[in-house]
């Protein structure tokens, strides 16, 4: 593993089971340290978002602990919302507020749940377009946006919490090809940056180059992870090796 | 002509009784207005419990009797309601007469506008609400800022039908005894034996409110629609 920094999440044990008999997650047990870009891969189906979805508890587990800077949040008495804070999340439909403008999307919550200013947020929030290039959008709302920047809008939202950690599940999954590149740029560029990140996602390029850690999801089991470099040219799972074959 | 002119001046003019109209034109719109009040507030609040029912399975007890309340309004005639209020929960008190009508009304209203809300918060993505919940907000936050904004906008039309709706059932307020504008209107045909004027004023004058609300709703959802698309 190319990072040794302190453990940020500490997965153990995870099952969540749906009506009482679909295992998504069959004891999912794992560490991501600060720093560590972590590429989840694996089939449809395989439990992939139900497991990402888990560490900020948007999936409640069925059994087993989640443990986000040494705090067990998954215990009752944990207040979840101020976790959640720090733990950014970009989801494959962008899910950006169609109501309120760009800006607005970005200041939203550091001004009602950080007790910024209005002028400390929007300074902020235009400090990160700029970081996009879409400060000229600022007033725009996002129907007038497309798919590529409406994405990097919400990675920029997302960072105005200056969270610990960013979440991403199939980030370029909903854009068209030619938009793919600008949203993983703006990944890169995080992960350089030394963000640490968990992203799902089903670009392979990515997940060599800019991964740290690869893992392999299989019927709601991480059946192999590991370094890039092994991961994708020395895979043991056969169903790693099957599921490699198929998409590169 | 002249004939007209005559009948002109018998119904309205004569012992000033344009009044009736006038007064009765009063007492609808302050019954409505307060019952369109009366019925947003409490059907936002009737919404926000069923909907939250139905997103996290919490207020188990608050949806029944939400449920049970709507199934009863809705399922018996307004008038109906109206005279009970009156003449059976108010029998031995007395109490104004149009507060008993903006309370019959608003009740009756709110069990409408409760399901309107509750369709809009539930056509709202989903992914409106992991957003607002990953961000950090809790539940009440995320409702507030993200959910209910675009859930009114998308019952707007539904909302100003349900507001004519009600300005036009106020006209069974004469039901307890109330001089309200079809009451006054029925009050002139009653005194001067003439039904055909003081009725189609009555009439004209519904649907002048009615074509003044429609527009002001739709220039508010052009103005609503203008600010995101
Ligand atoms: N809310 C839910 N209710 C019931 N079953 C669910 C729910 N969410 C997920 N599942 C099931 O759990 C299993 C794992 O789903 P998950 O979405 O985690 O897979 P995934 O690996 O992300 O797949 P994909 O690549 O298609 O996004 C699937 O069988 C799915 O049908
Ligand atoms: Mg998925």
């Amino acid at each position: 593993m190319t990072t040794n920094g302190d453990v940020l999440i500490k997965v153990d044990d995870v099952h969540k089971v749906y009506n009482k008999k679909l295992h998504a997650l069959n004891g999912v047990s794992n560490e991501i340290r600060k720093g560590e870009v972590v590429v989840i891969i694996g089939p449809s189906g395989s439990g992939k978002s139900t497991f990402l979805r888990s560490l900020n508890l948007l999936e409640v587990p069925t059994t087993g602990h989640i443990y986000f800077e040494g705090t067990d949040i998954t215990s009752k008495k944990t207040d979840i919302d101020k976790h959640r804070q720090k733990m950014g999340m970009v989801f494959q439909h962008f899910n950006l507020f169609p109501h309120k403008t760009i800006l607005d999307n970005i200041t939203l919550a550091p001004m009602k749940l950080l007790g910024k200013s209005k002028e400390e947020a929007q300074k902020r929030g235009m400090e990160l377009l700029r970081l996009v290039g879409l400060e000229e959008k600022a007033n725009g709302y996002p129907s007038q946006l497309s798919g590529g920047q409406k994405q990097r809008i919400a990675i920029v939202r997302s960072l105005a919490m200056d969270p610990d950690v960013m979440l991403f599940d199939e980030p370029t999954s909903a854009l068209d090809p030619e938009m793919v590149g600008e949203v993983l740029e703006l990944m890169k560029k995080l992960a350089h940056d030394g963000m640490t990140m968990v992203v799902v996602t089903h670009e392979m390029g990515f997940a060599k180059e800019v991964g740290t850690r690869c893992i392999f999801m299989d019927e709601g089991q991480i059946k192999e992870e590991g370094a890039p470099e092994e991961f994708f040219d020395h895979p043991t799972e056969p169903r790693l090796q099957d599921f490699l074959s198929k998409v590169l | 002509m002249a004939n007209f002119q005559d009948k002109f001046i018998l119904n309205f003019i004569t012992d000033n009784r344009w009044h009736y109209i006038w007064n009765g034109l009063l007492t609808t719109l302050q019954i409505t207005f307060f019952a369109v009040l009366l019925g947003i507030t409490l059907g936002f609040l009737i919404a926000i419990v069923r909907s939250t029912h139905d997103k996290t399975g919490r207020m188990k007890i608050g949806n029944v009797i939400c449920n049970i309340y709507i199934t009863v309004i809705r399922g018996t005639p307004v008038v109906v309601q109206l005279m009970i209020i009156y003449y059976v929960v108010f029998s031995s008190v007395d109490i104004n007469k149009v507060i008993v009508a903006i309370l019959a009304f608003g009740m009756n209203s709110g069990a409408y506008v409760a399901e309107i809300f509750r369709s809009g918060i539930m056509s709202v993505d989903q992914g409106q609400f992991e957003a607002g919940r990953s961000l950090g907000f809790n539940y009440r936050q995320t409702m507030i800022h993200i959910i209910t904004p675009q859930a009114f906008k998308n019952v707007l039309p539904a909302l100003g039908n349900e507001f004519i709706v009600l300005l036009k059932e106020t006209s069974v307020s004469g039901y307890i005894a109330m001089q309200d504008l079809t009451k006054g209107g029925d009050i002139i045909r009653s005194r001067t034996f003439d039904a055909f004027m003081p009725l189609i004023a009555v009439a004209i004058i519904y649907l002048v409110m009615v074509m003044i609300f429609s527009k002001l709703v739709s220039m508010l959802e052009r103005r609503l629609r203008n600010s995101d698309h």
